[in-house]
């Protein structure tokens, strides 16, 4: 997978046209600017919501294709509207493609964005390109989806998203185990010796 | 030990994406561009509105119990800015609100009294980064190098 700064050529065709796009933002002219964007691209978004209750609503019942969420809402934000569609266990809408944007994102809520489950998270001001290329990559996103602890969504390791074969992960939990099997009969060998030694 | 689960999905986004049809990233640039230009007067206006909103607003003092709220108004308002600015390549613009964003964030961390000439500084800085002609690149350079100053001395780890 291309690194997700990486540009796009000018002749590359892509086809978005029929998408199922939600945009969500409580800001009407945050709304208009994103939507007027995403039309330039041949999308039209089918779902505009101004806040994270009313996406919810719709998201229960229609699947989507993309969703573009604003961090920062009153009452539920963004990333929480994010991390509540991963755990949703809706199908197809849990797994589905998320852009977050953000103005501004404080710092007591950078670890909050960054572990919410959104495949990104675009800073403003951006332009028309950088929003175009960020879509682009994100209809690409390979990443296999990860579930470890309270993280549900894609694998935040950019480089490193390689989903393990069972049975590497077999020869790992192999290795694992001899290891801590020869540590534990080392320390009974040094318990031994200073034990023979007293 | 915690539990790591992987489950390799293909969105339907991305087998849409590959369909015959659509268009050139050119083109879709250009068409999205365009489209914006539409709205460049609005923005003008409500980049405006915030900053002389911010510009307004009233220091409160430090007993006031509403000093937090007042607070987040000036960060809320600063947030309007770059959010209505954004896709205009109003950068200058944009570094000003979002330094003026830092500081109130850093501030809201700590238990010091907040600085409110920080808010009147910004304010007034972006308000003459609007009335600034575009050609007065030196001046807007140095009015951002002025506020880097200001985030430099209260939040250090900020300015690279």
């Amino acid at each position: 997978m291309s690194d997700p700064a990486e540009g796009l050529r000018d002749s590359a065709v892509f086809n978005l046209t029929s998408a199922v796009t939600m945009v969500v933002d409580d800001s009407a002219f945050g709304l208009d600017l994103t939507c007027v964007a995403l039309r330039g691209f041949g999308i039209n978004p089918r779902h505009l919501c101004t806040s994270a209750a009313d996406a919810i609503a719709i998201l229960t019942e229609h699947p989507v294709d993309l969703i573009l969420v604003d961090c920062e809402m009153p009452g539920m934000d963004g990333h929480e509207l994010v991390r509540w569609l991963r755990n949703s266990g809706l199908d197809p809408n849990a797994y589905v493609p998320v852009i977050m944007t953000a103005a501004h994102v404080r710092a007591s809520k950078v670890s909050s964005v960054r572990d919410c489950g959104a495949n990104f998270l675009v800073t403003k001001p951006f332009s028309a390109a950088s929003l175009l290329q960020r879509l682009v990559w994100v209809a690409r996103d390979s990443r296999p989806f990860l579930e470890a602890g309270n993280y549900k969504g894609p694998d935040r390791r950019f480089n490193a998203s390689r989903a393990r074969a069972e049975d590497e992960r077999r020869a790992e939990m192999i290795a694992l185990a001899i290891h801590e099997e020869e540590a534990a009969e080392a320390a009974r060998a040094a318990a031994d010796a200073k034990e023979t030694a007293a | 030990m915690s539990v790591v689960l992987w489950q390799r999905r293909k969105s339907r986004l991305s087998t849409l994406i590959d369909q015959p049809g659509g268009l050139s990233v050119a083109v879709a640039v250009a068409q999205a561009r365009e489209n914006l230009d539409t709205l460049q007067a609005k923005s003008q206006t409500i980049v405006a509105a915030r900053v002389a909103e911010l510009a307004a607003l009233i220091a409160p003092s430090p007993t006031d119990p509403d000093a937090a709220r007042q607070l987040t108004l000036a960060y809320d308002l600063s947030s309007a800015v770059i959010d209505a600015a954004g896709p205009f390549e109003l950068y200058d613009l944009c570094t000003a609100a979002t330094g003026l964003c830092d500081l109130i964030d850093a501030a809201s961390q700590t238990d010091r009294p907040f600085d409110w000439r920080i808010v009147t500084v910004h304010a007034q800085a972006m308000q003459l980064i609007l009335s600034l002609p575009a050609e007065a690149v030196d001046t807007r350079r140095q009015v951002l190098d002025s506020l880097k100053q200001v985030l430099a001395k209260k939040i250090p780890l900020a300015v690279g």
